[in-house]
């Protein structure tokens, strides 16, 4: 009650207030302390005893929030691992830890919904006994801090759905970690169950002989599952092995569906998007998926685009066009970026919104496809994605523009924790 | 067989006709009974015997040698190929009858140079037999605008050094040759453009598997009596001896002992690249650069600094912490290294990129230079850029006539969208001596 009233005063006092004394001090009048949460103002009080904070004083600072803003010469302050303030500098309050970036841009730490390294490699990430995997789980194959994690993490990459493969058409649910360097399992988890894992096209075709060998009896296993699940749902069961399918339609969890090729990509935003009305982000678009990129706005599904960000093949003249490029022009609303890792290096997602601009991609939406979009489009952008108040304290720091691969990553905080520092650890990427 | 006849003919006659005009300059069309023709279409404006152009932009990178290195809206003037003058849009009065072209926003700079490729043509390109071949020429191998040399002009690559393999330890001469003209005879620029000497790693595969103390030796036996062959004919051309006995073998050393032409070494190892410096340009001084720098071979820096030896790195634009790698290369850095920063940082002036086309793709080779800044390579005053033109031309003895935009230089101009070391940047235009040779606007987007 104490905070929902200093809240509401904080938002009546606020427009006032920040036209005198600039973004910082609402919070400051409200009194509030502690653990920074959604939705707060900045907070420049002192840190209490028992808590962990630093300041983080940088060049520049690319929120990727609401309003846009890029702030010159800002201070980032972090406060138990989620971050309390973003704006101009201003006098360090007391306790904090003072980290001096000079002239380095910070930016959120990226995301990214398609990725396999949570094992390490190739390795464990498909159980092909049955097409139809609904209670399976990847979260027993995860290696916290494995040698591709971190390589992710030197490179800016702090945020990964670790997925199964596209094996068989129902994969399992994949879990949404951290890329931390030394901390365990339970520390890394931002969400398990984080999602549901699909594979409608290619891939699990190649199981010849079995039922589902063609995208006929793809479906057909697909919507069987879908249908029971529902069914299950309408009749007030809890099915033990569809337990996690159910809250896929119950809305509680997104849907990730690896699908390619115009026939694949429109079937499963049919399936997903407009039958069963799930929230399903369709992942990878690649071939000449990206010819149906106006139907596919009109549906409203999500789309996240890569490992292949371009195509040459299906275009009449053989001109090398950009997938994602093709899908905002179209007027898909909500589009990301992914490696598919690591099929492309898990540290290279920023490369793909380098070559998506490259293709003709607007820059600062692909610093968006690889940040705030993916944690939007995965009910994640409470915690993750762009640095705002009370988000958590993932952050990077490079020599300059994100997608410019000249600009080197110098830092990277997790939860507030400097996990990787050029400096003093060396470059890794 | 009469019925074929009337449409055969034309159409042979038409592939004759193809084969005897440039494109560029040839347009073809079908005639209302559905036949082939070609028209001859006049020189457009830049090119030779066509008006003049005038190119302006936003941005004008020049590049020299020295001084100011680029000019905010300025003007490009071409006529015949050349470039005629570049100056500032106010103060520089464009000619009657020029075409205006107004880039805006873009950019323009002078063509890239690559001096370590293996794309100029068939890839016959490492005679095996014997282990030095310095009469061997690559020239005998180009294709002209071959199909990989069409991505590289759209990745604005305009000259490359075609060279031989590094399958021996000299695999013969390498031919200069620009990327988007049509006939051997345009394309050339010079020739030979280079010696190719390949003095570690990839010979030691040969028959028998040489070793390296027999290899230098057999490479210095080469050099010395290519040397004294290049010295008889000097003595009997300053009138002191009789004429030699030409050897088609040793013809190379007259121009190297010149500095007609240089030595570009495949040359990584720290110990390899010391050889170069050492032997090659100190020893009989030819004019030697240092063209596969890669692994440790940066630790040799200072002494290339000393003696004046350029540094054209790649296709590894970085060193990493791999093991195995201190046994063969005498490295073993903590983290990633960038090569170029390596030499950068000792001193060495002139620094550039190469891409060993097809190790790393012909039209990658400004994402090496992007690669380099990446790894600590300062590129604040344009290194990266001038590694990408003026340091090869520089370095190759051709920056009279490629490498920048100054007047008298070959109009080899790329239109961009920015810093070609941001890979977010494109190639709109690439005119080579004038030649609209690739346009992004006008045909498919190639890269």
């Amino acid at each position: 009650m104490i905070e929902a009233r200093s809240m509401r005063w904080a938002r009546w006092a606020a427009p006032l207030l920040l036209g005198a004394l600039g973004a910082f001090a609402p919070a400051c009048a409200s009194g509030r302390h502690g653990t920074p949460r959604p939705g707060d103002d900045n907070d420049l009080s002192p840190l209490r005893a028992g808590e962990t904070g630093s300041a983080i004083l940088c060049g520049k600072i690319v929120t990727a929030d609401e309003d846009d803003r890029v702030i010159s010469r800002g201070m980032i302050l972090v406060r138990n691992g989620r971050i309390a303030y973003v704006g101009p500098r201003a006098a360090v309050p007391q306790g904090y830890e003072l980290l001096d970036c000079g002239d380095q841009w910070a930016t959120p730490g990226m995301v990214d919904l398609h990725s396999h390294v949570h094992s390490g490699g190739f390795g464990d990430v498909n159980d092909m006994v049955l097409p139809a995997n609904p209670d399976l789980r990847s979260s027993p194959a995860v290696r916290p801090g494995n040698s591709l994690i971190q390589v992710a993490c030197a490179g800016g990459v702090t945020t990964l759905f670790g997925i199964p493969g596209s094996g068989t058409t129902h994969s399992g649910f994949g879990l949404v970690y951290k890329t931390k360097l030394n901390s365990p399992f339970e520390e890394c988890v931002v969400r398990n169950p984080g999602g549901m894992k699909v594979a409608q096209s290619y891939n699990p075709e190649r199981r010849a002989g079995d039922f589902g060998a063609t995208r006929a009896g793809l479906s057909w296993i697909l919507e069987d599952m879908n249908d029971k699940a529902v069914g299950a749902t309408r009749q007030g069961r809890r099915a033990i092995e569809l337990e996690n399918l159910q809250k896929v339609h119950a809305g509680e969890l997104p849907v990730l569906i690896h699908s390619a090729g115009s026939d694949g990509w429109t079937a499963a935003a049919r399936m997903w998007q407009n039958t069963y009305g799930t929230r399903c982000v369709l992942s990878h678009g690649c071939f000449d998926a990206h010819l149906t990129a106006p139907w596919i706005a009109e549906t409203g599904a999500r789309v996240n685009a890569g490992p292949r960000t371009m195509d040459h093949v299906s275009t009449r003249d053989g001109a090398i066009t950009g997938t994602a490029e093709r899908y905002l022009a179209a007027g898909v609303q909500s589009v990301s970026l992914n490696t598919d890792a690591p099929v492309m290096p898990q540290e290279e997602l920023f490369l793909q919104g380098t070559m998506s601009a490259r293709l003709g991609a607007d820059s600062y939406l692909m610093l968006k496809a690889v940040t705030i979009e993916p944690a939007r489009q995965f009910g994640l952008d409470e915690r993750l994605g762009s640095l705002e108040v009370g988000k958590d304290a993932d952050i990077v720091l490079r020599t300059g523009e994100p997608l410019d691969p000249r600009a080197r990553v110098e830092r990277v905080i997790i939860d507030g924790k400097l996990e990787y520092d050029r400096l003093r650890d060396g470059q890794w990427f | 067989m009469k019925t074929i006849r009337p449409a055969f003919v034309p159409l042979a006659c038409c592939a004759v006709l193809a084969l005897c005009l440039p494109p560029a300059q040839a347009q073809r069309g079908v005639d209302a009974q559905n036949r082939v023709i070609e028209t001859q279409l006049p020189p457009a404006a830049g090119e030779i015997g066509g008006s003049g152009l005038a190119l302006k932009a936003r941005k004008v990178l020049t590049v020299p040698i020295e001084g100011e290195q680029y000019l905010d809206n300025g003007v490009v003037l071409v006529k015949d190929g050349k470039i005629e003058a570049v100056g500032p849009a106010r103060t520089t009065a464009i000619p009657a009858g020029y075409q205006v072209v107004d880039v805006g926003d873009k950019w323009l700079m002078p063509g890239f140079v690559d001096l370590h490729s293996h794309v100029g043509g068939a890839m016959d390109i490492n005679d095996m037999v014997y282990l030095t071949n310095p009469g061997l020429r690559v020239s005998t191998s180009v294709i002209p605008a071959n199909e990989t040399l069409r991505v590289a002009v759209a990745a604005g690559v305009t000259t490359v050094l075609f060279i031989p393999g590094s399958g021996v330890n000299c695999g013969g001469q390498g031919a200069l040759i620009k990327t988007g003209l049509d006939t051997f005879e345009e394309a050339l620029v010079r020739n030979p453009g280079s010696l190719k000497i390949a003095q570690a790693g990839n010979p030691e595969r040969w028959v028998i598997n040489p070793g390296r103390s027999f290899m230098n030796w057999n490479t210095r036996d080469m050099l010395k009596r290519g040397k004294a062959y290049a010295q008889r004919w000097k003595a009997h051309e300053e009138g002191r001896g009789a004429r030699p006995e030409r050897e088609l073998q040793n013809d190379v050393f007259r121009e190297l002992d010149a500095h007609r032409t240089q030595v570009s070494t495949h040359t990584q190892m720290y110990q390899v690249v010391l050889t170069t410096i050492t032997m090659l340009s100190r020893e009989f001084g030819f004019t030697a650069y240092i063209d596969h720098g890669e692994m440790a071979g940066y630790k040799s820096g200072e002494l290339a600094k000393e003696n004046n030896v350029n540094a054209i790195i790649g296709p590894r634009e970085i060193e990493i912490p791999t093991r195995q790698f201190i046994e063969w290369t005498g490295s073993n850095p903590e983290a990633i290294l960038g090569i170029a920063a390596e030499y950068q940082k000792r001193g060495v002036k002139h620094i550039g990129f190469n891409t060993d086309a097809p190790v790393v793709p012909q039209e990658e080779l400004a994402v090496q230079a992007t690669t380099a800044v990446r790894y600590g390579f300062d590129g604040s005053n344009l290194e990266a850029v001038r590694g990408l033109t003026i340091v090869p031309a520089l370095t190759a003895g051709i920056s009279d006539q490629v490498g920048c935009l100054q007047p008298g230089r070959d109009a080899d101009i790329l239109v961009i969208t920015g810093d070609p070391a941001d890979p977010r940047e494109w190639i709109e235009t690439v005119y080579i001596e004038g030649q609209r040779v690739y346009d992004a606007g006008t045909e498919r987007r190639r890269w």
